[in-house]
């Protein structure tokens, strides 16, 4: 408790540097160098007159980034695989937003920014760029290149039907994006916005620098119609939002880094068409606007080289075999650990940590507001829910199915995070079947011959969860212990376990009472972000009230109820936390949140992941250990590959 | 024999049509469309979450929102009227395109594994059948069933496990990670001979195994009919005897499963492929019907229908031109 609150002092004094003096804090880092220090291949191409000399390459003032461990050299490869899913998803090479997560996640930092100032009132956030900062092709970076994202792509209904994304939007109200000057922007809103930069700074935040104005122009509709109508044809496409988003994209489409012309941000950038190829490289962009505290220009890596690998098996036998720098996510489970350590070898790899921001490896979703009035009430009753989570032996799953790692865990923010919540955390986590019955009897008192309990109108209570096993295959292990554990207190269970492609609409039949999922974005400064995701998610018939309050036409999925006090309470704070502009006020929103969690106890919680970790390269220097994985925090890109370096 | 293949080709029509209807329903038969999938799909790799309003503007994006029989009309007519087999959700490219760059690669690896399995299994098949219980005959039964009954997929992990430990090889792909942007040099092409093998292998034993046994048992029935005796008895040498005569008629299966290739365009080999990391057309039609993609996978299983129809034909004439018995009945 005393740890809790310390943290808290500490994590409201970071954000209090961030939100309120954001200005001032960080010109201290970024010191300015008389000459800078580049790639020999580069400088070899100025010497040629290909390229013009570093300092006029760079930004006046660079983005200073500190390496992990050492100062690098020059040169190398990094070996990726990939499984042939969206390669758009940037957290494999690069995370270049405007501002960006520091790399433990605890606090917001300028990147494409230099500095940015709030308003205060929240409103309106005004963003500095770098004075002399380049796109790879060596055109400057402007606002207009912000414009143009906001106005040909985020805001044209044609290629986001959606309208923008819900960072930029208040009360429904799109935000207003205006050009002070060459490197300055504002984004207004209609009222306080007090997340936006933490908003910006994730995963979806990428958006906003990836859309050069002077070579995307040619592909707008509006600006060069005619040209447009030609390339479509040629392509064989009919409409111009499918056209655009296969050869320009607008967010996490492959597209986005496939066309070898268009300029990037990113350290490094594509040479050749990468669809539909076995193996690709990336190069270094001659123009990357960061260096390290020595005045070298990064990245110290010449290039990246990614390998396809449909199969997790192969995979992981590439792995062992030394094609990958960084082991790939997928193939990093603790049941490979044991395979890993094996064939370690004092030349080959070594394993690093990773924190995982996931704060659960399963939450019990139930569905509270189930079309059948007698199963709601049941599920909407306290003490079943209270009785399901006792009788879960919860070491058992964690020694059986997570080889020992993890600990006893609900629906709360992860210890690490300055909102780690004592009572929510542990609540009702003790394996105790004495108890669990008692709690249960209160709700389903009648039981049949074989022990299992009925219904008031006398039927057997079959408790229907559906597993998603193509997303988390250690679910339906998990589900084989927790199944028994419930049968022992007379509730009737019975795992559903489906694949990916049927699992979202299968859950929504009525013989489904509930599902499993994953308890994402826990740790540091995240549960902020995502602070829907302490509340119950699959009610959604309160979500749905709680919709047409805020909106009477929103579109509805399920039939609107009015919630709980508590609860709408609840939906309260999510309303106010957008709006709050205060770091205090924010953590004593977020705090209020978590005890109305911990007092309704909705979502039953497994444990804590823990033990996660990747195996490195031993030549591949600078990596962080531990690294962070996640979402909103999108993992491990924050850890500057730029600064990572081979050693031979 | 005009008029047979004219016929051929008009009977072709209503059953193409009738498989477009039965594949586009049974595609969308599982609950829940390509939108749902991709969700699901997001939300499973990073945690993303989509907002109701964007899912409507997804369907509408994908023009999922329209009713099934509006969204099969457009889609047969395009195919029809334009040779335009619409657009992969998925990929967001025209499904043609998409097919069209995997099929070389598909090509190469149907042939070469069909001529694997020929090469391997009729000297074999002969063998066994003119020595039938030998040593030999027994030790080649023996390899054929296993190689019939290991899983594809298995044998092609053991081989790329052995091609690790033991000839410190790259494994999967078609190409060392050096030679995969060179240009053709000797040296290329015997790297690509050193991963072919696998997938030929691979994809040839189980093949292979069938082969021989079939073989084996057609020509043991010839080899006992009258008219080899009557052969053997004018003196003619035993190897030409039996290549003559008996093998010609034992042949015969081989050729009406030759229109396996075409199907193997498109559908070829997919696990295997999927282990393999190779860019064939199985893995594409395998993944575009795990996403309900439906226009990739629709157009897919109709090309492979076509495929199959004009295969069927293509073997039933070369059966015909082999073997003046079906010709003549």
């Amino acid at each position: 408790m005393k740890r809790t609150t310390r943290m808290s002092i500490v994590a409201l004094f970071v954000m209090l540097a961030v939100v309120v003096m954001p200005t001032s804090i960080f010109a201290q880092s970024d010191m300015m160098c008389e000459t800078y220090n580049e790639a020999p291949e580069l400088a070899e191409r100025v010497a040629a007159g290909e390229l013009p000399p570093v300092e006029e390459r760079l930004p006046v003032n660079p983005r200073v980034v500190d390496p992990y461990d050492s100062i690098g050299t020059y040169g190398g490869q990094m070996f990726d695989l990939y499984n042939g899913g969206r390669l758009a998803e940037f957290r494999q090479f690069g995370y270049e937003n405007l501002v960006r997560w520091s790399v433990d996640g605890s606090e917001v930092i300028p990147n494409i920014a230099e500095s940015w100032e709030v308003s205060e009132d929240g409103t309106t956030y005004t963003f500095t760029l770098r004075e002399g900062m380049k796109w790879s092709d060596g055109e400057l970076f402007t606002a207009d290149d912000i414009l143009f994202w906001w106005e040909q792509v985020e805001t044209n209904t044609d290629i986001n039907p959606g309208g923008p994304h819900n960072y930029f939007v208040v009360n429904g109200v799109p935000a207003e994006v205006t050009k002070i000057d060459d490197l300055t922007v504002e984004f207004k809103f209609s009222q306080p916005n007090g997340l936006f930069l933490q908003n910006l700074s994730a995963s979806y935040g990428v958006r906003v620098t990836q859309f050069p104005e002077h070579y995307l122009s040619q592909f707008s509709m509006e600006l060069n119609p005619e040209g447009v109508t030609t390339l479509m044809e040629e392509a064989g496409f009919e409409e111009y939002g499918q056209w655009w988003i296969s050869n320009v994209g607008s967010y996490g489409n492959d597209s986005e880094y496939n066309d070898p012309n268009r300029p990037t941000m990113q350290p490094w950038m594509t040479t050749a068409p990468f669809i539909g190829q076995e193996r690709f490289t990336l190069v270094r962009n001659p123009y990357y606007f960061k260096v390290d505290p020595e005045c070298n220009q990064l990245p110290y890596i010449d290039e990246r080289v990614f390998t396809l690998v449909t199969d997790p098996e192969v995979a992981l036998l590439k792995t062992i075999d030394g094609e990958d720098s960084v082991s790939a996510e997928g193939i990093s489970q603790p049941t490979n650990r044991a395979v890993f350590f094996d064939n370690m070898t004092d030349d080959n790899y070594h394993f690093v940590n990773v924190i995982n921001s996931n704060f659960n490896t399963m939450l019990l979703h139930l569905k509270l507001n189930h079309p059948d009035a007698e199963v709601a009430s049941i599920l909407q009753d306290i003490n079943f829910r209270i009785g399901l989570s006792q009788a879960m032996d919860r070491q058992t799953v964690i020694d059986t199915v997570y080889i020992g790692q993890g600990i006893p865990h609900q629906q709360a923010p992860r210890p690490e995070s300055p909102f780690y919540n004592e009572r929510l955390a542990t609540q009702y986590t003790e394996y105790d079947v004495d108890a669990a019955n008692a709690a249960l009897d209160m709700v389903l008192p009648e039981k049949d011959a074989e022990g299992f309990r009925l219904l008031p109108n006398g039927e057997r209570f079959t408790f229907n969860i559906i597993v998603n096993e193509g997303f988390r295959s250690d679910w339906v292990d998990v589900m084989q212990i927790v199944e028994r554990n419930w049968e022992d207190v007379g509730i009737d269970t019975n795992p559903v376990v489906v694949g990916d492609d049927v699992w979202r609409v299968r859950a929504q039949d009525d013989d489904i009472h509930g599902y499993v999922w994953a308890g994402e974005n826990g740790t540091g400064l995240l549960p902020l972000v995502a602070a829907g995701g302490y509340t119950p998610e699959a009610a959604w018939g309160w979500k749905a009230w709680e919709s047409i309050q805020l909106n009477p036409d929103a579109e509805l999925t399920a039939e609107p109820v009015e919630p709980p006090a508590e609860l709408q309470r609840q939906y309260e704070i999510l309303n106010e936390l957008q709006q709050a502009i205060t770091p205090e006020s924010q953590a004593a929103l977020m705090n209020e949140l978590l005890d109305l969690s911990a007092d309704q106890f909705f979502t039953i919680g497994l444990s804590l992941p823990m033990g996660d970790y990747r195996v490195v390269s031993n030549n591949l220097k600078n990596v962080p250990d531990p690294l962070i994985a996640g979402w909103l925090y999108p993992g491990p890109a924050p850890a500057n590959f730029e600064t990572f370096y081979i050693s031979e | 024999m005009v008029q047979y293949i004219l016929k051929r080709f008009l009977y072709m029509i209503p059953t193409l049509l009738a498989v477009s209807i039965v594949s586009f329903i049974i595609i969308n038969l599982p609950p829940g469309d390509f939108v749902d999938a991709l969700i699901a799909q997001r939300r499973a790799e990073s945690g993303e979450n989509v907002t109701p309003e964007e899912e409507v503007g997804l369907r509408k994006f994908y023009h999922l929102d329209q009713p099934l029989p509006v969204q099969y009309v457009d889609w047969i007519t395009g195919i029809i009227l334009e040779g335009d087999f619409g657009m992969s959700l998925r990929w967001n490219r025209p499904v043609d395109q998409l097919i069209w760059e995997r099929l070389a690669m598909t090509f190469a690896l149907s042939l070469s594994s069909m001529l694997f399995i020929w090469v391997v299994a009729i000297p074999i098949g002969v063998y066994s059948a003119v020595n039938q219980y030998s040593i030999g005959d027994y030790l080649a039964t023996f390899v054929g069933f296993i190689g019939l009954a290991i899983p594809n997929f298995l044998l092609a992990l053991v081989l790329l496990y052995i091609s690790f430990r033991f000839f410190d090889q790259s494994v999967g792909g078609l190409f060392s990670p050096e030679y995969i942007d060179a240009p053709w040099s000797l040296a290329k092409v015997a790297d690509l001979f050193s991963h072919m093998w696998i997938p030929m292998v691979v994809l040839g034993t189980a093949g292979t195994a069938s082969l021989i046994r079939t073989l084996r048992a057609n020509l043991l029935d010839e080899l006992r009919r009258p008219y080899v005796t009557t052969a053997r008895t004018k003196g003619l040498p035993e190897y030409w005897l039996l290549i003559k005569y008996p093998l010609r008629h034992a042949l015969n299966p081989f050729v009406s499963s030759l229109n396996d290739i075409f199907v193997n365009l498109v559908s070829g080999a997919t696990i295997v492929s999927i282990v393999l990391s190779l860019q064939t057309t199985g893995p594409l039609l395998f993944d575009a019907l795990r996403n309900q993609d439906m226009y990739l996978a629709g157009s897919a299983i109709m090309m492979l229908s076509v495929l199959t129809v004009l295969g069927t034909l293509f073997s039933d004439l070369l059966l015909a031109w082999l073997d003046p018995r079906i010709r003549f009945s």
